[in-house]
């Protein structure tokens, strides 16, 4: 079987175990806590539009940027290997006449295509409810796909470097954690080109930003400093990094053993 | 033809061949030598304070002037009083690394029982449910307490010893007290937090991201809603606010946020009762297999 | 004539410990056991041999080609591990036709294999249950089926008959052997000798990661030459018929068994004695009612070579 049909043979597989399993609909669940939170904005904020459209970009888009994708990314890219060995199936996928990296691309693939559905339905629910009093305004949709694109990228992104980093890392979800909830937001704080270090830098660098009014002295060191890349480089930095990480781990579950803690 | 072996020492009986770099295995062995000795550790780790320092002036350098603010409007944190105990203890930096060292050494505390059906083994033997959760909860205990109680009574004394006289203990007899009972708080919470996720899955790394993730986005969560509803009782939604309210009452301090500190104890109470009744139905002796 | 399966001063370590020791052996068609105690080193060279693993020194091959990375070799290779792991979500119908899918067979094709490896181990009436649900019996039989649904030519399985009672013993036996007339070559490991003996005469003998011995039991018996043969013979005068054997000097020692008509004999000389035997009876006086030789198994013979 060829590479291109040994992969989307895994992406099949995986995909159908990965949507029947208990933790994808826990994941599923915690994507409609935004929506619980959009319903109760509405009811709140009736009818003061731009205070809602504020509260969906500077708090529920945070919410699914360095939240919920990172989460999801972090449990399903580390899965990618981690899950065949603690599972101690790896056995059943390294004895079939298909390439160790088609194993990587295409549970990668399936995890991936898994996700964005979650965070798709999840978006899509607490956008529309959020701007229900704008939906027939074209421009609308197109900030949908906008946000939609981005969290596309970031979970490209993010699931690929945890996938490396399960390849890599017996203990991958603590090294995870710390990359994604520590490194991902501290990095911010830091000046120069240290914030290119990071993921989310390049993310929030497609969305929109509003620099912080008069400077604010004081407590400026406390605040997040964006200094954003132009959103075509963001864009292949995403790809860039998503290219590397898959390939690096790629390289590492061919030229590792993958032993069973007995 | 069949041949019979002689079974000996179990010595290797293959042909040696050549290394191309002959030092590497005396090299390799002599530095993970080192690091298995526990003070070697401690001592290497603490080599790396001073480039830490120095890292943190590095960064004081590019924001000079934002540091000479922070420094004039926060002299008080340089008085030593129970404040300045509180502010340390009750840090989001201390509780967040306590969430780390939980989640490493004690996701898989019920996780791996489950996983292993070794519940059955445990209660065949003479121990009760409560012994079970004792011993278990006794492992995160030790953990919390060494990373609040230990090293904070012992700044106690070394503030005595710097100070050459008894006074600061005169001056604050009940500090002793307050760090004590602040650590208790924290043993038995995050016991009953750590246990309660660690009983919901066989999976050790789900429940690793659970911990952190319900950690957080408590926190998150209570920001939103805050900024919503423009009400300091949303702060109660978020862990790390309940226990930095609890932290400042039982310090005598002022509050972070302007809600009644018995509103964050019945918070974490609450959630200590919610895990008691979950360990109570996960944890029994006899499988039930759907 | 290349093997089907060949190994060549194979050593394996895991750190410090010495999981493999220098091993060489050349596997052919039908069925070898593969027989040793646990942490003897089977399951090391098992995951040697289905690429799982790289070997540290030497090398290992099927059909001559390296394992290691090379996954064009498992269209005819069949696996059953030893570990009790599934997805276990799935169906039992849901496991083996997904893994059949990497095999690049048509879907109907899927269906048909998977329907005939599953009516093979008797778990048609029960396809459609989840994994989970099976009982241990029916897990091995699963982790079989997959490993035969593609019908490999080669079959190595991993303890197969681990946990099963003996119903379900008899019955994947009867399997493996079935797979043996078919010209296949399938590699055993057990550490339960007579399930070894149940399936083949053709044995290799692993301790502490070396090959003790190989080839046929009764032929491995007779090359060890350093312990005596055990002989032990029922007779209406036990004691009368060892008297007459008292000054042979190729006896080395003689009891009596614990029934009061059993005469136990050792002797390097097996040939020797049962010549004089045979003139003992035929002298008359004393009848004998049955000869065997207790350690003409591989339980003796296993017990010889490792000295305990």
């Amino acid at each position: 079987m060829s590479v291109r049909g040994s992969i989307r043979e895994v992406f099949g597989f995986f995909f159908s175990i990965g949507r029947r399993t208990g933790k994808t609909r826990v994941f599923a669940l915690l994507g409609l806590i935004p929506v619980a939170l959009a319903i109760i904005v509405r009811i709140v904020l009736h009818g003061r539009s731009g205070d809602i459209a504020a509260v969906f970009t500077e708090i529920l888009m945070v919410f699914f940027l360095q939240f919920y994708i990172v989460i999801l990314a972090l449990f399903y890219g580390t899965s990618v290997t981690a899950e065949e060995v603690e599972g101690r199936t790896l056995s059943y996928l390294i004895t079939r006449p298909i390439p160790k990296p088609a194993i990587v691309l295409g549970k990668y693939g399936a995890y991936t295509l898994l996700m964005f559905v979650m965070v798709a339905v999840s978006l899509a629910l607490s956008f529309f409810i959020m701007n229900v009093a704008r939906l027939s305004q074209p421009a609308l949709y197109a900030k949908f796909l906008h946000y939609l694109g981005v969290l596309g990228l970031g979970i490209l992104a993010y699931t690929a470097f945890f996938t490396f980093l399960g390849a890599f890392l017996r203990r991958a979800i603590i090294v995870g954690l710390i990359f994604g909830i520590g490194w991902e937001n501290v990095i911010q704080y830091f000046p120069g080109s240290t914030q290119r270090f990071s993921i989310v830098h390049y993310l929030k660098s497609l969305l929109p930003y509003r620099p912080m009014a008069g400077g604010g002295r004081g407590v400026a060191l406390l605040l997040f400093r964006l200094e954003p890349t132009a959103p075509l480089v963001a864009v292949l930095a995403l790809a860039a990094l998503a290219g590397a990480f898959l390939a690096l781990a790629c390289w590492l579950f061919r030229m590792k053993e993958y032993l069973y803690e007995d | 033809m069949a041949t019979v072996r002689e079974k000996g020492y179990s010595h290797w009986d293959g042909r040696l061949t050549d290394r191309r770099f002959p030092w590497w295995p005396i090299t390799r062995t002599g530095i993970q030598l080192a690091f298995k000795k526990k003070t070697f550790r401690f001592f290497f780790a603490g080599a790396f304070m001073p480039a830490f320092f120095a890292l943190g002036g590095l960064y004081v350098s590019e924001r000079l002037e934002d540091f000479k603010a922070l420094v004039r409007s926060n002299q008080a944190l340089l008085h030593i009083n129970p404040n300045y105990f509180k502010v340390f203890l009750t840090s989001s930096f201390l509780l967040f690394f306590i969430i780390l060292v939980l989640a490493f050494a004690a996701a898989g505390l019920i996780a791996d029982d489950l996983k292993h059906n070794s519940l059955q083994l445990y209660f065949s033997r003479p121990i009760g449910k409560k012994d079970y959760l004792l011993g278990k909860m006794s492992v995160i205990a030790f953990f919390v307490l060494a990373l609040t109680s230990l090293p904070w009574l012992i700044l106690v004394v070394f503030k005595l010893i710097f100070a050459g006289s008894f006074k600061f203990l005169v001056d604050y007899p009940w500090l002793p007290l307050s760090i004590i009972g602040y650590s208790s708080l924290l043993t038995v919470f995050f016991a009953f937090y750590i246990l309660l996720l660690s009983a919901l899955s066989k999976n050790t790394r789900y429940v690793m991201i659970l911990i952190f993730a319900t950690y957080i986005f408590s926190d998150a969560l209570s920001g939103i809603l805050g900024s919503i509803f423009r009400t300091p009782y949303m702060a109660l939604f978020s862990i790390r606010a309940n226990l930095q309210q609890a932290g400042a009452f039982l310090f005598g301090q002022k509050l972070p946020v302007a809600v009644p500190a018995v509103w964050s104890f019945a918070v974490l109470a609450g959630i200590c009762l919610l895990s008691a009744v979950v360990l109570n139905r996960k944890i029994r002796g006899v499988e039930v297999i759907k | 004539m290349t093997s089907v399966i060949a190994a060549s001063h194979l050593s394996k370590w895991y750190g410090n410990v010495l999981g493999l020791n220098d091993v060489s052996l050349d596997i052919d068609s039908g069925i070898t056991g593969l027989l040793g105690p646990n942490g003897a080193g089977k399951s090391t060279f098992m995951k040697l041999i289905t690429g799982q693993m790289k070997p540290n020194i030497g090398t290992v091959t099927i059909h001559g080609r390296g394992t290691w990375n090379n996954p064009a070799l498992f269209r005819n290779i069949g696996f059953c591990p030893e570990h009790d792991a599934f997805y276990e979500d799935m169906t039992g119908l849901e496991f083996v036709t997904g893994l059949l899918r990497f095999f690049g067979f048509s879907p109907s094709e899927i269906r048909d294999r998977a329907a005939r490896a599953l009516d093979i181990v008797e778990l048609t009436k029960d396809k459609d249950r989840l994994i989970r649900g099976y009982s241990r019996g029916m897990r091995q039989r699963v982790k079989f089926a997959q490993a035969i649904a593609h019908d490999p030519e080669i079959v190595i399985l991993d303890e197969p008959l681990s946990g099963l009672d003996p119903l379900g013993k008899r019955k994947l036996i009867r399997l493996i052997k079935d797979f043996r007339s078919e010209g296949r070559t399938v590699l055993v490991s057990s550490h339960v000798l007579p399930e070894i003996e149940a399936l083949t005469s053709r044995v290799v003998l692993v301790h502490q990661g070396k090959i003790l011995a190989q080839g046929d039991v009764p032929y491995i018996r007779e090359l060890i030459e350093a312990h005596p043969h055990q002989i032990s013979v029922r007779s209406s005068d036990p004691r009368a018929l060892g008297a007459r054997f008292i000054g042979d000097r190729s006896i080395q020692k003689m009891t009596f068994g614990a029934d009061g008509r059993t005469l136990i004999v050792e002797t390097h000389k097996r040939d020797d004695f049962f010549g004089r035997l045979t003139g003992v009876v035929l002298e008359g006086g004393i009848e004998v009612e049955e000869i065997s030789s207790p350690d003409d198994n591989l339980q003796a013979v296993f017990e010889y070579l490792v000295g305990k």
